[in-house]
């Protein structure tokens, strides 16, 4: 069966309410350091969009890697790409698990007990630790280019996170998290994208049947040549 | 492995479904030749298809999975090739037409005649085209009108002669579009809709995108969204004879003692292995696997790879480097850019197209605004990574930044090429391609200068920041594969004739991008369908005159 006859099965990231894969202790542990990365302020962060649950059901096998297009269901993998998968899963629960232990070592180390158990400002010392950089400072836009490494913006090019190691792999996990499709556990409610501003589709199958559409955030009674076009020119920067 | 009962013979086998096989198979069905279509990927549909970032992005669902189908790269002869995903692009039917942005300007009518403007440039291979534009307009008007486009003939005076318009209105202006046109015009330069792989009326039984957003790197479940998948294949199909065999992975193509190819070696999903014997071959498979399997296809006639006798097969590789400006405007002056609304890029520029040699440097490239990602891979270098100083840098610049980026008008050096790397192998066991690539010096100046550039019209346009995203190397980030297996005259100097048949193989043909003489500063596709119509009417003429010239 190609990738093109893969069956979709009915099964949801929230069938279960608890881990799939991690520990309770893990599990209690990624939630605390993805609530580090993405923390909550006056609006939520990763612990109130479920992140952990993304990451979780990520490890937990391949049933969760392709949600149907419709996102009801996830598609049964077969043949090479299922195997792929199943070897990138591995490795990345391997990560995961030795991540933790190095996260609770550190913790330990530095302040005598487990990462779980730290203050917001000692957890943010283990992860300053671990990822071997000081913790971001906010942006500003007079000062020269940050330390932070956000990478390139998304170019033409599938975005690969197979060479990562622990930390940049848990950082790009929950931004994943965060801002995914609800479908794949995290981001509940959508509110991930209402943080930012991104309206996003009210389901994935409201992106296939032309019912969710951006026009409104458009010009389209805008005409060439367009710089003077009274549509145009309606837009004035404040 | 076993081996089943061959397939009967066929008029045409082509190898690959994408932009040139589909078109190929289109026009020489509709001429009534029999065709095979052998294609790797998956025959996904327009169902399998919707705004999932997730997975279209950062779980490879239409690109190849780098674990299967890995290549390796070095910048030169000394270095140890390394694995990686380079120039990925999708390996499904319809090709890099399913994910594109459907970009389809025309090539210049100076882009046929490079080495005419410019003589030798040293350490590069410039050559002219053994064609014009005027060869390539009739064609381009037909694939315009057959495959399905928007846009504003006229609108862009850098271009040649033109028979016909689009068959449907440019694309809604976006506010990213807003900003590149009023700031362009604030700096005295023109700027047009970009022409586009899309309909925006109905057009032939299809609706006009919804604008979701969901556009660049996302196949299409409507139909607004023009590609080969959606277009010419279901054209060929319906002639009732063109045998579309999708998960068929062919590793060899067959020659006799005579020197003609006889067909190709290929094995189905569940790894049976058959011979289809033809006529003809064409091999589309892209500038990067189709030299892969001419050099994998050796025999005693073609020890050094099929139609290799020049050595220049995988030469000559160009890849169109995407390089950029990021603009970050201030919320408290601006209004939101929102620039996921519609399709990704907005308008375009060709006033740094032609050559100015007061730059410093040679040829130039379109040049185009576009959004910076969907949320989570929206992102630019320098953005804080993790913790409240990450989460306020979303929130403040998410929908305040856009991105004009430029298409590298690499020149041609020989030495930079495509060949079989010694060490590693796919999942089939077969050897993968090997990227040996440094760019050349007027390339850095080319992009450092555009880059430059792109930032003071992003700066006109407002923008409180300005971040240059600048080349250190070739990555195959635009998915165009150019050169490889270059179209010309003499044939010591190139693989293919000017119609695109093997100088030594009187019945083997390439028609993917692999034929471009030199890079253009375009995108490639419109040109590799055009070229494929044309050169898919010599065959038939060719065929009705038994094979020979």
């Amino acid at each position: 069966m190609g990738q093109a006859e893969w069956a979709t099965v009915p099964i949801s990231t929230r069938d279960t309410k608890g881990p799939l894969f991690f520990t309770e202790h893990e599990w209690a542990t990624v939630e605390a350091a993805t609530a580090r990365i993405i923390p909550t302020d006056h609006h939520p962060g990763a612990r109130e969009a479920g992140v952990v649950r993304f990451i979780d059901r990520m490890l937990a096998g391949t049933q969760f890697v392709f949600p149907a297009a419709d996102g009801k269901g996830f598609l049964r993998m077969e043949g090479l790409e299922e195997q792929a998968w199943q070897e990138r899963i591995e490795s990345r629960r391997t990560f995961y698990r030795d991540g933790i232990i190095e996260l609770d070592a550190i913790a330990a180390d530095a302040f005598g007990a487990d990462f779980l158990n730290l203050t917001e400002d000692q957890q943010d010392a283990v992860l300053e630790r671990i990822s071997r950089k000081e913790k971001p400072t906010k942006f500003v836009f007079a000062e020269s280019d940050g330390q932070g490494s956000g990478g390139a913006p998304a170019g033409n090019q599938p975005v690969n996170e197979d060479f990562l190691e622990f930390f940049p792999l848990l950082v790009l996990n929950t931004r994943q998290g965060f801002y995914g499709d609800p479908v794949y556990g995290g981001n509940d409610n959508r509110l991930g994208w209402r943080v930012i501003g991104f309206p996003g589709p009210p389901s994935l199958a409201a992106t296939m049947d032309g019912s969710y559409t951006t026009l409104e955030y458009m010009i389209p009674e805008a005409e060439w040549p367009y710089e003077q076009h009274p549509a145009v020119l309606r837009y004035g920067d404040r | 492995m076993t081996t089943l009962k061959n397939p009967e013979p066929v008029d045409v086998v082509i190898v690959g479904a994408g932009a040139g096989g589909a078109t190929a198979a289109k026009v020489l069905t509709e001429a009534g030749l029999r065709v095979v279509g052998l294609e790797r990927g998956p025959w996904l549909k327009p169902e399998h298809a919707s705004g999932d970032e997730l997975k279209f992005l950062n779980r490879n669902f239409i690109w190849q999975d780098p674990k299967l189908k890995p290549r390796t790269y070095r910048q030169n002869d000394s270095e140890e090739a390394v694995v990686t995903n380079f120039s990925a692009t999708p390996q499904v039917v319809g090709g890099g037409t399913t994910h594109w942005g459907g970009m389809v300007p025309r090539m210049t009518e100076n882009d046929f005649r490079l080495r005419s403007l410019h003589g030798d440039v040293e350490g590069a291979s410039l050559v002219d085209w053994p064609i014009t534009y005027d060869d390539l307009e009739p064609y381009y008007t037909r694939v315009e009108w057959e495959f399905g486009t928007s846009g504003l003939g006229g609108a862009n005076r850098w271009e040649g002669r033109r028979s016909r318009d689009y068959p449907t209105k440019p694309a809604p202006l976006s506010q990213i579009g807003r900003k590149f046109a009023t700031a362009m015009d604030k700096m005295g330069h023109s700027t047009f809709p970009m022409p586009q792989g899309m309909v925006t009326e109905p057009y032939r039984g299809r609706t006009p995108f919804s604008e979701n957003g969901f556009w660049q790197q996302y196949p299409d479940p409507g139909t607004g969204k023009s590609s080969t998948l959606i277009s010419f294949i279901p054209d060929a199909v319906h002639t009732g004879l063109y045998d579309l065999r999708s998960d068929c992975y062919v590793s060899e193509v067959l020659v006799d003692k005579t020197g003609k190819a006889t067909g190709v070696r290929y094995q189905d999903e569940h790894g049976n292995e058959f011979v289809q014997n033809a006529k003809a071959v064409i091999v589309c498979g892209g500038g990067i696997e189709t030299p892969r399997l001419l050099l994998m296809s050796t025999s005693a006639l073609f020890p050094d790879g099929l139609g290799n006798g020049s050595g220049q097969v995988g030469k000559n590789a160009t890849f169109h480097q995407y390089s950029f400006s990021v603009g970050l405007f201030d919320r408290a002056l601006h209004d939101p850019l929102y620039g996921w609304s519609g399709h990704y890029m907005n308008l375009c520029s060709f006033d740094f197209y032609e050559t100015d040699e007061s730059r410093g440097h040679i040829l130039g490239s379109l040049i185009f605004p576009s959004m910076l990602g969907h949320p989570v891979n929206w992102s630019f270098p320098g953005r804080p990574t993790w913790g409240q100083a990450a989460k306020d840098a979303d929130r403040d610049l998410f929908n305040y930044s856009m991105k004009i980026g430029i298409l590298l008008h690499d020149l041609p050096v020989e030495s930079n090429r495509v060949d079989l790397d010694p060490n590693v192998k796919d999942a089939w066991g077969l050897p993968v391609a090997r990227i040996t690539h440094t760019p050349h010096a007027n390339d850095f100046a080319q992009e450092k200068w555009q880059v430059k550039k792109n930032g003071e019209i992003l700066e006109a346009a407002g923008a409180s920041k300005v971040v240059p995203v600048n080349m250190e190397r070739i990555t195959g980030n635009t998915s165009h594969e150019l050169g490889t297996v270059r179209m010309g005259n003499d044939p010591a100097t190139s693989v293919v004739d000017k119609w695109c048949r093997s100088h030594e193989v009187p019945n083997l043909y390439v028609f993917d991008a692999s034929f471009f003489p030199t890079a253009t500063g375009i995108n490639p596709a419109l040109t590799i369908m055009a070229n494929a119509w044309r050169c898919a009417d010599r065959i038939i003429a060719v065929d009705r005159h038994g094979w020979t010239d």
